[in-house]
């Protein structure tokens, strides 16, 4: 699979800068972590973002297992609950907002009767 | 607070304060609203299961937010209260007890024609009722179920209206819910004990509101003439600017959305609570 140079050169990724931006507003630092997690995960699976959100958008059990992958994949970065789930966030927010639905939860002790 | 102003100030709240306890007579005072709602009949089919998510154990409270494709606010909300109809409560024979209660406590006149007599003749015979009173013997006699069955679900979603309104007057937070995906209502029946025969309405959320209360402003609405008309269809009920401001003052009407800041606070509680954004 041969990628291009940066990861904002494919049209999924310009999309989904562009409406989290509109929205939220993200800084340039803000988004040059992200692009290296979404690139990293994208480089995990061998595969550029527009064919990754093409087949999640195609096939239900695709975006399925790449949901999987993604939870394989950050759990074995090693780097901690918070860190992990950040970056689980980082490839949600890029399929979400190309109209792939995941289902997302949030920090476990949300619900888990955390809390004195 | 003022009526207008508990009706003005309702919203769907998404963003609950996962830490805070809501007070137990606050929920009491909830379920005191809804007891006291209007039906037809008082047949009162609603029926309600509350539960503390903190007081569940871990299957019952992943199976519950499981069936709701564990969406945020459900997560978050520290009070579930589950809305159920009961159907059998809508049969004709239950329509005949409690409208001869009413009649017997004075809240159906004699002067309209109300006996027991009258009411037994029409929804056990099926018996013309005279005119100026209502066409029981039409509606309720031989009643298919399923009809029962729309009038339990109908009453019990307006129920729920108010319920959400005596949140709103209770200083809290809440929403509507799907209880669960249709696929996925008999595990929550079978993890709440709830009986075959009984329909499943709306799960409210009930706690305090990490968002703001106002949740970026009044929700888009219809226009009024759209709604609401006179003396036959399409034809517009005036709006009169005078009530309209007011309402205003009454805080019935308050700032639309989105307010300004709605975009960040929405990225800030994303963040709080560990979602996407």
């Amino acid at each position: 699979m041969t990628f291009e140079t940066r990861p904002d050169m494919y049209s999924s990724v310009q999309h989904w800068m562009e409406v989290v931006t509109a929205r939220h507003g993200l800084s340039e630092q803000d988004w040059e972590e992200r692009l290296m997690v979404l690139w990293s995960y994208c480089h995990s699976l061998g595969k550029d973002p527009d064919t990754i959100i093409q087949e999640a958008l195609d096939e239900r059990d695709s975006k399925l297992d790449y949901m999987r992958h993604l939870r394989q994949w950050s759990n074995d970065q090693a780097l901690g609950l918070h860190t992990t789930h950040e970056m689980q966030n980082v490839v949600r927010s890029f399929f979400i907002n190309n109209g792939a639905r995941v289902l997302t939860k949030p920090y476990p002790d949300v619900y888990g009767g955390g809390g004195s | 607070m003022e009526f207008l102003e508990v009706v003005g100030s309702r919203r769907s709240i998404r963003w609950f304060k996962t830490w805070e306890k809501v007070p137990r007579d606050k929920i009491q005072r909830i379920l005191e609203v809804v007891r006291l709602t209007t039906c037809p009949g008082n047949l009162q089919p609603w029926r309600a299961i509350v539960v503390e998510r903190d007081a569940l154990d871990k299957e019952t409270r992943d199976g519950l937010l499981g069936a709701d494709n564990w969406q945020g606010a459900h997560t978050q909300a520290p009070v579930w209260i589950y809305w159920y109809a009961d159907p059998s409560v809508t049969r004709p024979e239950s329509f005949q007890e409690r409208t001869v209660e009413l009649t017997d406590v004075g809240a159906l006149p004699p002067a309209y024609g109300w006996s027991k007599e009258m009411i037994e003749a029409a929804i056990q015979r099926g018996e013309v009722v005279q005119a100026g009173g209502p066409a029981i013997n039409e509606l309720i006699h031989g009643m298919p179920a399923e009809v029962g069955a729309a009038v339990a679900y109908a009453e019990t979603v307006g129920a729920c209206a108010c319920a959400c309104l005596a949140a709103v007057n209770e200083g809290l937070g809440t929403c509507l819910h799907m209880i669960a995906a249709p696929s996925k209502q008999d595990r929550v029946k079978e993890l709440l004990g709830v009986p075959e025969h009984v329909l499943p309405v709306w799960v409210q959320l009930v706690g305090y509101p990490a968002e703001d209360p106002e949740a970026g402003g009044q929700r888009p609405r219809f226009p009024f003439e759209t709604l609401f008309f006179e003396k036959s269809w399409g034809q517009p009920f005036p709006r009169d600017e005078e009530v309209v401001s007011q309402l205003t003052k009454e805080r019935l009407l308050q700032e639309p959305m989105p307010k300004p800041g709605r975009f960040d606070e929405l990225k800030f509680l994303s963040r709080m609570y560990g979602y996407p954004e």
